[in-house]
This record gives C-alpha cells, sequence and structure tokens, in this order.
C-alpha cells in the first residue's frame, strides 16, 4: 500500500488485491448498514436519484453506526431533530450509499495498465473518496468503540511503533481479540490513506485558480462563472 | 397603543437580520484534523486562516459555529456536513 500522490492530473495510490478486496468487502458493509442491500450481491436499491417527498416521520437509526453516519441534528430539540430527519436522512443516505459504489466498482474494476496495484482517483471523484472514507472510518470506530481523542492517538501511535503488538485494552473489548486486531490495522491503514488524499486535495484547493467549490453552491461574487 | 403594519415589516427583517440560528460542528475522535479542514475550506469557502482556526476550536475547545442564518439555511449547512461525515447540530443563536 502506498499513499495518494499527484500523479499527471490524478491522484494515485498503490492498493494490492488483497487491500483492495478488505476495503471493497467493508464498503459493502457499510452500504449495506445504510440500507443498500449487497453492492457485492448487485442488490443495491438506495432509492434512484429522484427527490422524494417524504410525509411520514423517520425513526432515527438503532445500530449506533448508523446513527453516527445519520446524526440528531439538535441535542435538545426532538422536533427539530424529528423534522430535519423527515426532510434529509433520505437524500443523506442516498449520497452516502451513491459514492460507496462509485469506490466498491474503483475498487474491483481491475486497472487495465502495466500496474496492477495502481489505484487512479479522478479529482473530480476525490471528494467524494475522501467522504466515503470517513464514513468507513466512523462505522470501524463505533465498532471498536473509539470514544475519545487520546483513544484514536493511542491507536495511531501503537500502529507506528508496534503494529504486531498487541494493543493497550482500551478499545473493542467487546470483540474477539483477532477481529479487533483486524479492524485496528484497516481502521490504520484508512487513516493513512485518507490523510494522504486530503492533504493533496488540499494542496490543489489551495493552488492559484485552485478546485474551491463555489460556497454553498452559490457562484462566488464579483467571479464569472464561466471564467476558469 | 397600535402598531402600524410598517413597524411590523420593520421587527421581522430586523429578526432576519440578526441570524436567529447557528450550526455547531463538534468535536469527534475519528475526523482528521486535515480533513475537516478542507471540508471548512471547501464547503464554505472560509480561507486556510480561518478555517484552521475554526478546526483547532472543534478540536480543543470541543465545538465551533461554522455558520450562522436562518433556520432553513441551517438545515442545509447541517445536511451537507452530515454529508461529509462530520458531527453537526443545529439550535437558536445565543443558547
Amino acid at each position: 500500500m502506498r499513499a495518494f500522490k499527484r500523479r499527471r492530473g490524478m491522484y494515485v495510490a498503490r492498493l494490492d488485491e488483497d487491500e483492495r478486496g478488505v476495503i471493497a468487502a467493508l464498503v459493502a458493509d457499510v452500504a449495506e448498514l445504510l440500507g443498500a442491500g449487497r453492492i457485492d450481491e448487485g442488490a443495491v436499491s438506495a432509492g434512484d436519484g429522484s427527490p422524494r417527498l417524504q410525509l411520514e416521520p423517520v425513526a432515527p437509526p438503532s445500530d449506533p453506526a448508523v446513527r453516527r453516519l445519520l446524526p440528531d441534528a439538535s441535542r435538545d430539540d426532538p422536533e427539530v431533530s424529528a423534522e430535519f430527519r423527515r426532510l434529509t436522512e433520505d437524500d443523506i443516505r442516498a449520497g452516502k450509499v451513491a459514492r460507496l459504489v462509485r469506490l466498491w466498482t474503483a475498487l474491483t474494476t481491475p486497472s487495465d495498465g502495466h500496474r496492477p496495484d495502481v489505484f487512479a482517483i479522478d479529482p473530480v471523484d476525490a471528494k467524494d473518496v475522501a467522504a466515503a472514507l470517513t464514513d468507513l472510518r466512523l462505522v470501524l470506530a463505533e465498532r471498536l468503540e473509539i470514544r475519545t481523542d487520546g483513544q484514536a492517538e493511542r491507536l495511531y501511535d501503537q500502529l507506528l511503533t508496534s503494529p504486531a503488538a498487541d494493543l493497550d485494552d482500551d478499545v473493542g473489548v467487546e470483540l474477539d481479540p483477532a477481529t479487533r486486531r483486524y479492524l485496528v490495522a484497516v481502521y490504520g491503514a484508512l487513516s493513512w490513506l485518507q490523510e494522504s488524499l486530503v492533504e493533496a486535495l488540499l494542496t490543489d484547493l489551495r493552488a492559484p485558480g485552485g478546485a474551491r467549490d463555489t460556497p454553498r453552491g452559490r457562484p462566488p461574487a464579483g467571479e464569472h462563472p464561466t471564467s476558469s | 397603543m397600535e402598531t402600524l403594519p410598517d413597524q411590523r415589516v420593520e421587527a421581522q427583517e430586523e429578526t432576519a437580520v440578526a441570524d436567529p440560528w447557528v450550526t455547531i460542528v463538534w468535536n469527534d475522535p475519528v475526523n482528521l484534523m486535515s480533513y475537516v479542514t478542507y471540508v471548512f475550506e471547501s464547503y464554505f469557502g472560509f480561507p486556510k486562516q480561518k478555517a484552521e482556526k475554526l478546526m483547532r476550536q472543534v478540536h480543543e475547545q470541543g465545538r465551533a459555529v461554522v455558520s450562522t442564518g436562518s433556520l432553513e439555511a441551517m438545515e442545509v449547512d447541517v445536511q451537507a456536513m452530515h454529508g461529509f461525515g462530520l458531527w453537526a447540530t443545529l439550535q437558536r443563536s445565543g443558547q
């Protein structure tokens, strides 16, 4: 595995077949948690992309990992949270599933070049890949019961200094040790991969004439939308 | 005292100008500092310094107000933050 770098107009990482398989399986699991069916069995159903008017109240997700992906919009006003969920949850869910499906497709489509481990992301897709990596890490962290910055930092330190050693009985104590080691290793790898992609995104965003979004979808004041 | 129609309109406009709602982003142990900064810069269009200041505020103080406006506008921002995987809420300004 090698981190993302900007190369010939693309963001390029190196992921071998096993690494792609591990990440793709996790992508499929998270999409299923979001109600999409199994991507790897071709059973995706996250709406057809057309906006729907949700009239009925939507109950908060019971799985804490899904609830972290689709959190309450208010800490103290259940009415605000319920109304927000009714208005937005279907769209947020569909958006998350759609980008997971694209990431899964990218991971499982063999690259046709002479380097089969080359994993190249087009800059227009890079933000969605970074966001999908966040959703994967949020679910892993919930399963590992990472609750504090301190736990997350100790986990990174241990992965850096002694990746093969047993971790403190700090995170994921409910899991069996093999599962826990596996999830921690995947979490660490995805964090490292995401960090490299986000650093590349930030560099390009800050470059003169960089790929800055129009804030909140509005054209920036004083700029012609057609100018480049 | 009778309120004239003009004054009622004025009062409503003042409420709108006062940005009655805010979007708050909360600290979590998962999101990378670089990613939070990237979201603040790319979505809100904040310059690097402001984005990094707000990111540090989230990380060190546990929360930061990232936008203010009407309830509807804050719902749009919170929805976008949840899309990015950030933990965001909205609430009335001054609470």
